[in-house]
């Protein structure tokens, strides 16, 4: 099978075997994906959050999405890379964890929600200033519910067999 | 010790070593409380830095997001010792968690005084930057050292 001798050629790489077998190598990497995650959770509860009108509401909904995107963007890529090479190094027991493959339809789902919601929320926050729509608390609630899945599936995969 | 011994067998230490989903469970709860609090605290902090939310003063956010840092706070200290229960005396003797409680002792304690005078208007900039930057240290510390201790 194709992919079994895929899963088996990634963890003959150098880089697997390190990640794997090294004493430090596999916590620090789970470290950043975690400090990722609160990075990345941070900037979005503050945007959601403010969505629904339940924090924040004297700050304008534009300077909360503007100023928070950079920094979602970086925990998105230092969660992302952490996630890759975590996932390289024991690529064979992602491949049969239940939970792994929830996890990666949750997060298929999040790019789905970005292409749904970008257009109506995300790309112009300033009209939602004073009239938050339902569209944008859909959203919000949606991005809150994803990334709460994500942590809890994410979790999971440890306790698979 | 036989505080510890005594946790470890305590009501909710069966919970948590009785169903198979209660650690997995509590463990995600914990991980949403710190991602809560140290994520709102992390966007104080890079504000104190001058490097980011910079359309609002570092008073003004803090306060605005104090009720959700606590609210984490809350999750992350009810979660944290009820795991710590489960397995109370391997824990305690871990080289790793004991450096995480020691972090988040700090962290704790930091926040409440200096951290928060730091956020007051008419902080001096250098001050405020060194409590931004530390602050983000001691928590990135603490998650560290608490990722650490299943591998110890």
């Amino acid at each position: 099978m194709p992919v079994a001798s895929l899963l088996e050629w990634i963890e003959s790489t150098d880089l697997s075997t390190a990640i794997r077998e090294g004493a430090l190598l596999y916590p620090i990497i789970g470290g950043f994906h975690l400090l990722g995650i609160a990075l990345f959770g941070g900037m979005l509860l503050v945007t959601d959050l403010r969505l629904l009108g339940w924090a924040m509401q004297r700050r304008p909904v534009a300077d909360l999405v503007e100023q928070s995107r950079p920094w979602k963007q970086l925990g998105f890529v230092v969660v992302v890379v952490s996630g890759l090479l975590l996932a390289w190094a024991e690529p064979q027991k992602l491949y049969r964890s239940p939970s792994f493959w929830v996890k990666m339809a949750l997060f298929a789902l999040v790019g789905v929600h970005a292409l749904v919601f970008r257009a109506g929320v995300y790309r112009d926050p300033a009209k939602l200033d004073g009239a938050t729509t339902s569209e944008a608390r859909l959203a919000a609630i949606l991005s809150l519910l994803l990334w709460a899945g994500l942590i809890v599936s994410g979790r999971l995969i440890a306790f698979d067999a | 010790m036989p505080f510890f011994e005594w946790l470890t067998t305590s009501p909710w230490a069966n919970l948590m070593n009785g169903p198979e989903w209660a650690f997995p469970v509590v463990e995600s709860l914990h991980f949403m409380g710190f991602a809560l609090s140290i994520g709102t605290i992390a966007i104080v902090d890079l504000r104190l830095l001058g490097i980011g939310m910079r359309r609002q003063t570092a008073a003004e956010l803090a306060t605005d997001l104090q009720r959700w840092t606590l609210a984490g706070f809350a999750l992350m200290l009810i979660t944290g010792p009820l795991m710590f229960s489960a397995d109370a005396v391997r824990y305690h003797e871990n080289p790793s968690f004991q450096f995480k409680m020691t972090c988040l002792m700090t962290a704790l304690l930091f926040h409440f005084t200096l951290h928060r005078r730091a956020t007051r208007a008419g902080t001096p900039a250098l001050a405020a930057r060194l409590a931004g930057g530390l602050s983000l240290l001691l928590w990135t510390a603490v998650v560290a050292g608490g990722r650490m201790i299943a591998f110890v």
